[in-house]
């Protein structure tokens, strides 16, 4: 019962995680259709700006929680402009091309961010300063720190933000209506690039949070930390059934659930294997996700 | 104005790319300056997820052309040629080719042995010599290749220390095994399992993780469930490691740990800080007081702290050098001549190659203690270091 | 000025300040203090750069290098002239011979890097079956590579099989190996099958990693044998063992060559135009007869072979495998060189494989900024060519043109 007790609590800090991630993938994909591949190192982005800043301001004499709360909110900053750019430069040239084409541009910006931050960075994993966040409880001989409790707690809270801003905002409203028909849309004066390009920020902002909560959980970060949640991420995007803001958190959520608990129970060397496995199983019953809608039939 | 800011978006792009080439120029021309005299080349990592171990290699081999350029006479000045392999069997035997194409005389190298092994195919048929300061799979020297040596120790040395130890001076009764899942980490771990049963030692359990992994609860949960009195971490490097100690404390396991050679750099401290404090490793024996050490220290400093490999990397390259100034000559067989006939004392330790191109292996127990790599025990006495 | 030329240097301007918001945290902030010098330094460079660039385009776009581009029109109008009368048999047996004089011109890093460039042709005209004739994106191409490299490695090592024999057995083990992961990927459309797909491309490459008994794991294989070979010599024939660089990029252009031909022949084929129809139109294919299914597992199984036959060689050519060589990231290598070679184009695809296995060979000079550059010229090249380089040609209007 405590190890099982132990490895749910350990699986929802893994998912929520992934669920701040996969929301950047499934947003982005709910409005242009496209997988962001250079997400993952929008994530990685995150977490360099959170030691960068944490240690500036650490440095300035600044109380450590201010520290945390400020250099979180700038990171997110830094990676929802650097997102824009991204979309700016790589994708919106290329909106009336094949999709294919845009997906290849993607690839080719998470080579660039990746080496970029690999070029200013250097190659060595960088510290973070763990002994901001120390200690933690025992909940029925569980272990839980207060890093996992401090992940869990702005992960709900930036995803709770989010369903407001989407669901209950003018602003909200714009972005769902382009996502369902851009024509449309812009016929009764919405502006959707600046929509897409806001949806972009807003998905680079929940991965910086993600990379920083991970580099403090973790203790380090290094330039090619973003690909391998990256892949876990969108998974979890899909299995939610892409394009479905309240699946991505549950599909982060499972994915996250489904790894530690194959992992604890059956083997950990496969865990990964059961992730996918489980993804293909869902998707051959039900091919548009656990929430997804019905996709055109048309599009390849 | 759209057009505007895709064509300067675009035109960034560009830009960067001439950076590049700016900054490609200026090295260039830092090494053609010196004409002719003795290429060496260098195989490792620099990209990827090992690459800071793979700049470790290069900076080694770079710190020993330093030392040894003013001794080299007619045969120098020497230049060194490095390249990536990106620990991928495919481009390092690209790039072992392109090596044999610039002409270079030995390779330092390569990190993984998964890219060693390949690569040494090309060199040792073109006669170049191949001298790996970091692949410790037995396979690499015991394949019969001519030119093919190791400066490190190999993986059977390093797990029959770590045995002897948790069971000698430890006096584990149980111990729990991971490793993740690479040529290097999951040979020494299953040695180490192998082995444990002769000592008495009650193998819990032998969980792997996968590389570039970061969350490792899951199995820890499962080795506080285990109790073992000793925890044996075998992982690829000293990045991986780091999170699995702050895992580890924060878990509240309370259990010893031994990991071995690879978690050995000066960045564990940094990053697991004070959870790094007193985890043990098997180590190659380095004595850090002698004059051949402190030179390989001093020509390293502007590198920044030496890493589990510089040392050996610097050796090998010295090795080299040295065979190549006593022969005279570049020649292959001659240099072969001289390498069996070399004894020096390097900076990792007393380098002497034996006829299979192993120069054995002096595994001792380090621990970490006041944020240092400090020398514990040694397996051969038994005996604490005072 | 007018005013579109200052709206274009305002957008400079913009696009330069912004640069520098997110060039300045990453190398100016540090512990000791902020730093603004280095950060400046690269600034100003990118920034001359770019403003270079831009002037020239704008010198372009008011005509002053009228003079240069009169005489360059004429002389490609002229060219493809001369070009459009030579007959394609010409050319080919131009490219055919510069293909087959090519060792004897180079050395060995060139042969070496030529062997990879081949592996990958062969790769991509596979990947090309599935992505561009029959639309089927997959993210997991590379798992076939890996079945066909362990399949030629375990039987060259247990049984001694040679490398002939098991170049259509690969073909095959990768062929069943297609139709297991097209199965369940029948009902899927669009981006769930790129999950799908590199689901299973993973689980191909973690069930070898962890497999030991049959794989050796991280291990890998060794002591695979070379291709082998009879050869006239001295009035007899004798078996000789093709270790040679030369000989193998032989082998392989032979095998990229029956490659070329194969996929040729079936893009004008029944099953071809049968493929092209799902890509297009999957419901109207299906009201005309097509069998729509089944024809999905055949694109599969079909690129697959292809995917097995490059293993067996990469296995044979580099004597050793290890699970290394078929991450995700390969797999999106190969559909890199479809996309960026344009879909469905058998030169696209050889032009594509060409630039992305010899461009990060040609940029290795640039050290650490190697891959750096590589992305950048991804992006950049994607953005000027989305239809890719070399695009097919299709008759018609398609539905994607239309929306």
């Amino acid at each position: 019962m405590e190890f099982l007790l132990q490895q749910l609590v350990n699986g929802i800090t893994l998912g929520g995680v992934y669920a701040l991630v996969a929301l950047g993938y499934t947003m982005v994909y709910g409005i242009i259709q496209l997988i962001n591949f250079a997400h993952g190192e929008i994530y990685a982005a995150g977490g360099y700006m959170g030691v960068i800043l944490i240690s500036w301001l650490f440095s300035q004499g600044f109380p450590p929680a201010v520290c945390l709360g400020a250099a979180l909110v700038l990171a997110m900053g830094y990676c929802a402009m650097l997102a824009m750019a991204v979309e700016k430069v790589a994708y919106k040239p290329l909106r009336q091309s094949s999709r294919l084409s845009v997906l290849l541009s993607a690839l080719g910006m998470s080579i660039f961010l990746q080496n970029g931050l690999m070029l200013t960075q250097g190659v060595y994993d960088r510290a973070y300063p763990t002994e901001m966040v120390q200690g933690g409880f025992e909940f029925g001989g569980a272990v839980v720190s207060w890093m996992q409790v401090i992940i869990v707690g702005v992960t709900v809270l930036l995803l709770v933000a989010l369903n407001l801003l989407v669901f209950k905002t003018r602003i909200g409203k714009a972005m769902r209506a382009t996502a369902q028909d851009k024509t449309m849309s812009a016929l009764v004066g919405i502006n959707s690039n600046r929509i897409i390009s806001l949806t972009f920020a807003i998905g680079a902002g929940l991965a910086a949070a993600a990379g920083i909560m991970v580099g403090l959980y973790y203790g380090s970060v290094r330039y090619d930390m973003g690909f391998v949640p990256g892949v876990k991420a969108f998974s979890a995007a899909v299995l939610g059934g892409i394009g479905n803001i309240t699946g991505a958190m549950l599909g982060g959520l499972i994915i996250g659930m489904i790894e530690v608990l194959a992992a604890g129970y059956i083997s950990s060397e496969y865990k990964d294997v059961f992730a996918f496995v489980i993804l293909i199983a869902v998707l051959y019953f039900m091919p548009t996700g656990i929430m997804g809608e019905n996709v055109d039939d048309t599009r390849v | 104005m759209k057009r505007a800011l895709y064509l300067i978006s675009m035109l960034l792009l560009a830009s960067f790319v001439a950076v590049g080439c700016g900054g490609e120029k200026k090295e260039d021309k830092k090494a053609e300056a010196p004409k002719a005299g003795l290429k060496i080349g260098s195989l490792g990592p620099l990209t990827g997820q090992y690459a800071a171990d793979g700049n470790d290699i290069k900076n080694g081999v770079l710190a020993a052309i330093e030392v040894m350029n003013p001794e080299m006479g007619a045969l120098g000045p020497v230049t060194l040629q490095a390249e990536d392999d990106a620990c991928d069997p495919r481009q390092a035997v690209a790039a072992a080719n392109k090596l044999i194409n610039e002409k270079v005389t030995a390779v330092i190298g390569a990190y993984c042995s998964s890219a060693t092994i390949p690569a040494s195919e090309p060199l040792i048929a073109a006669k170049i010599f191949m001298i790996t300061p970091a692949s410790t799979n037995e396979k690499v020297t015991e394949r019969g290749m001519p030119y093919m040596y190791r400066t490190c120790g190999r993986d059977d040395d390093q797990s029959k220390a770590a045995v002897k130890f948790m069971a000698e001076q430890l006096k584990a009764k149980a111990i729990y095994i991971v490793d993740d899942k690479t040529t290097y980490s999951q040979g020494l771990a299953d040695n180490v399992e192998k082995l444990a049963p002769g000592a008495n030692l009650k193998v819990l359990g032998h969980e792997h993780v996968n590389q570039g992994d970061k969350d490792y609860s899951a199995v820890l949960t499962k080795v506080k469930a285990a109790k073992p009195d000793v925890f044996y971490v075998s992982l690829q490097n000293s990045a991986s490691a780091a999170p699995m100690l702050i895992q580890i404390a924060r878990m509240g396991i309370k259990t010893k740990i031994l990991a071995q050679d690879a978690v050995y750099h000066p960045q564990l401290m940094e990053l697991a800080k004070k959870d790094a404090e007193g985890v043990f490793l098997t180590f190659g024996y380095t004595d850090k007081e002698t004059p051949a050490y402190k030179k390989f220290a001093e020509a390293y400093k502007k590198f920044g702290e030496p890493g589990a490999y510089s040392a050996y990397s610097y050796d090998s390259t010295v090795a080299y050098l040295k065979a190549v100034k006593a022969a005279g000559s570049t020649d292959p067989e001659k240099v072969k001549a001289e390498l069996a006939k070399l004894e020096f004392d390097g900076a990792s330790k007393k380098i002497k190659y034996k006829e299979n191109g192993d120069s054995g292996s002096n595994y001792v127990i380090q621990v970490v203690k006041d944020g240092k790599f400090t020398n514990y025990w040694n397996p051969e006495t038994g005996e604490l270091f005072k | 000025m007018t005013i579109r030329a200052s709206k274009l240097w305002l957008g400079y301007g913009l696009a330069m300040v912004w640069f520098y918001f997110l060039l300045w945290p990453l190398m100016g902030i540090k512990p000791e203090g902020l730093e603004f010098q280095t950060s400046l330094a690269v600034w100003g460079k990118v920034a001359a750069a770019s403003a270079v660039l831009l002037a020239l385009y704008q010198l372009k776009q008011g005509g002053a290098f009228r003079f240069l581009e009169k005489p360059a029109q004429a002389g490609a109008e002229a060219l493809a002239a001369v070009t459009g009368r030579v007959p394609t048999w010409l050319a080919l047996c131009v490219v055919a011979g510069a293909a087959v004089a090519f060792p004897f011109l180079t050395e060995r890093y060139a042969h070496d890097v030529a062997i990879s460039v081949l592996v990958y042709i062969i790769l991509g005209l596979g990947l090309n079956v599935v992505v561009g004739l029959a639309g089927l994106l997959d993210l997991g191409y590379i798992a076939f590579f890996g079945v066909g490299a362990y399949t030629y490695a375990l039987m060259s090592v247990h049984f001694g099989l040679s490398f002939w024999l098991c170049l259509p057995i690969s073909g095959c083990f990768a062929a069943i190996a297609g139709c297991i992961i097209g199965y369940p990927t029948l009902r899927m459309r669009g981006d769930y099958l790129a999950i799908v797909t590199l689901g299973f491309g993973e689980i191909v490459r973690i069930v070898i990693n962890n497999w030991m008994s049959l794989t050796n794991g991280p291990n890998g294989i060794l002591g695979i044998k070379a291709p082998g070979a009879y050869w006239f010599n001295k009035g007899s024939f004798e078996h000789i063992w093709l270790n040679n660089l030369e000989q193998l990029y032989f082998v392989i252009l032979g095998l990229a060559v029956f490659t070329i031909v194969a996929v040729y022949r079936l893009n004008y084929s029944r099953i071809g135009r049968a493929f092209e129809a799902v890509r297009e139109d999957q419901t109207a294919a299906e009201l005309m007869g097509v069998n729509t299914l089944r024809l999905k597992l055949l694109a599969y199984a079909l690129g697959a072979v292809f995917g097995g036959l490059a293993g067996t060689f990469f296995a044979a050519r580099m004597k050793f495998v290890s699970p290394e060589s078929f991450t995700f990231i390969e797999s999106a290598m190969v559909l890199a060189m479809v996309v960026l070679g344009g879909m469905g184009s058998i030169p696209g695809v050889i032009l594509g494989s060409l630039a992305l296995i010899a461009l990060p060979e040609v940029f290795r000079g640039f050290e650490l900024y190697r891959m750096f550059v590589f992305g950048g010229v991804m992006a950049v090249m994607m953005l000027f060519r989305p239809r890719g380089l070399w695009p097919a040609k299709r008759m018609g209007v398609r539905s994607e043109e239309k929306d």
